[in-house]
Order: structure tokens, then sequence, then C-alpha cells
């Protein structure tokens, strides 16, 4: 499994990805919408775990440009909000979202359901 | 003045409720960060466990992002505390630069937010009577139109300057054209109204002025 994980917030970014990393996932840290595209368009995804909110490139856009050059690439949403209203707004009705902070063995069941 | 102002209109509180969630945005992120660091750490005390061999730098990295987060927290919950101290009375002796720098910051957590260059330098601080809160909502709304004009990767400038002695105007500039809607609008208006502040857009749109005056506890 090839997982891209995307959120402006570097520090946690980099440690999800290390832990997933010690459970023998095989996962990119990027830490912009921009970053995520480029590295998109070089290898192909199994899945992407992106943040809603960041400057540029926010989560819901990014998940749309992601599936243009991937429509197979499964979504998961973080959000550091309580709500589901950026969700229902999105295309996010088929996918997935967690909460901040998260669970790591909830993330990695969430892995293994949506890339079955 | 103390009988006009109601904070339970809706502009009020609908200010008072979109900064709340943007630092409740901001503590989730510093937890989430913290959350993941102590899972790091436990991962690699399991792996120590085991026999498996760590690096030290990954120790040390977790520890100091732990203690850099939770500074990041208290810095959070201190601004947390002054924005909603700001409604206690509403009117006040409030200083300028410590009023614009607690905006720039709660305003910086918006995910759109541009940078902000402000350097105050003046030796005297201005202090002005005023509503804190309204003026903070002003400020706020205006910050919030300069960052989308601009784009999150522009920059503004804020200053402030002495005016008179019952004035000051707090000059925002460095604009862009993205501005998604006119401004001031009538709601920063009326925010304006209600404090005797004035709102002065320029020509190019390239720059806001606010005009703050001082407020007697007759005036308003």
């Amino acid at each position: 499994m090839k997982v891209l994980l995307v959120d402006d917030e570097s520090k946690f970014a980099t440690m999800l990805a290390k832990r997933l990393a010690l459970r023998g996932i095989d996962i990119d840290p990027v830490f912009t919408g921009e970053d995520a595209i480029v590295k998109a368009k070089s290898q192909r995804y199994d899945v992407a775990i992106l943040d809603v909110k960041m400057p540029g490139i926010g989560g819901i856009e990014l998940e749309r440009k992601l599936k243009e050059l991937d429509p197979g690439m499964k979504i998961i949403f973080l959000t550091g909000h309580g709500s589901k209203t950026d969700f229902e707004t999105g295309s996010a009705k088929a996918t997935c979202y967690l909460a901040k902070p998260i669970q790591i063995d909830e993330l990695i069941t969430i892995l293994r359901e949506v890339t079955g | 003045m103390n009988s006009t102002i109601n904070f339970k209109n809706n502009d009020d509180l609908a200010f008072f409720g979109k900064v709340n969630a943007s630092i409740s945005h901001e503590l989730k992120n510093i937890l989430a960060i913290i959350s993941e660091a102590a899972g790091l750490l436990q991962d690699l005390t399991e792996m120590v466990a085991r026999g498996q061999k760590i690096e030290l730098e990954m120790l040390n990295t977790c520890s100091q992002d732990i203690v850099e987060e939770i500074q990041r927290g208290f810095t959070t919950i201190k601004q947390m505390n002054r924005f909603s101290h700001s409604v206690d009375v509403p009117l006040k002796n409030v200083n300028l630069i410590e009023i614009l720098d607690l905006m720039i910051n709660l305003a910086g957590f918006l995910s759109f937010a541009s940078k902000v260059r402000f350097d105050p330098t003046q030796e005297e601080a201005p202090i002005v009577s005023t509503c804190p809160f309204r003026l903070q909502n002003l400020v706020y709304q205006t910050l919030v139109f300069a960052f989308k004009s601009v784009g999150e990767n522009g920059e503004i400038q804020v200053a402030v300057h002495r005016e008179t002695n019952s004035s000051t105007r707090i000059a925002f500039s460095g604009l862009g054209t993205r501005g998604e809607r006119p401004f001031p609008t009538e709601e920063t208006k009326n925010i304006a109204k209600s404090i005797g502040a004035e709102i002065r857009m320029a020509d190019d749109y390239q720059a806001i002025d606010i005009l703050v005056t001082q407020l007697g506890e007759n005036s308003g």
C-alpha cells in the first residue's frame, strides 16, 4: 500500500508518517497541496490522507485534483474541526474522514478498509 | 456609551464565535502534534523493549517538538484569554499596538492568512479610549479582507499613526486586487459607527485606514 499524507502542520505529518512507516506502511509526507500534486504526478498512490484546511490548495480542492490524476485513488480526510460540514459539501460522502488528534490503530483500520 | 453597547447582537456573537472556532482549530492542531509525538515515543519505547535499536536523535526530536508545541499552546491560550476578556467592559483605555498584535495573531490562524508586517516603533504607546471588542472586530474584518485581497502568499503592512490628540490612524497597506466583496461592508460600517471610528478605502483599493477616535463615557 502506497500512501500520500498531506498536512501543512509539518511536525504532525512527519511524525504520523514515521509511526505509519514503523507499522510497515509505505508513506510520503508533504506539507502543501501543490507538493502533493507534484508527487502524485510522479508516482501512483493507493490512498491520500488530506488535511482539510491548508493554505493554498485546501483538502477539498486537492481531492478533486488528485482524482483527476488518478480516479482510483482513495481519499481519507483529516480535520481539526469537529464538524462534518466541510465533508458533506464536497464529494467526501464516498470517502472517509478522521478528526484530529487521531488514533493510529483507527487510521490503519481505515487504510486497510479503503484499499480492500 | 456603557448603556449603548449590546454584546448580544448578531455581529458581535458571530465575530466572537468565528475567532473562538479558529482558536479551537489551532489548539487541536497543537494537541494533534503532541499526541503524535507521545505516540512516537511510545513506539520507540516498545522497540527498545523488543531489543531493537533506535536513533537517539528521534527521541530528542520528539521531546523537543513536545516542548515547542506546549509553548505554542500556552501562547495561544494567553491570546484566547485576552480576547475573551475584551468583552468585560464596553469602554476602556486600550493600547492600539496590543490590540493590533493580538488581532494579527488571531487572524493568522485562518487558513487563507497572508503575511503581515507590523513593526511598531513608536516610543509612546497609542492609548485610545474605545470599545476594545468592537475595535478588535473592526481590525479583524479589515485583516480578513486584506488577506483575501493579496492571497496567502502575499504580504500586507500594518502601521499606527497618531493624527491628533484624540485620534489615531491604523493603516493597512500593500493590499491586492483579489478582494471578493466590496469593503467596507454594511456590517463593518456599522461596527465602525458604533465606536465612532471611520474606515477609508484608498481610491486604488491598495490601502485602508481606520481612524480611531477617543470615546467618552457619554459618547457613542
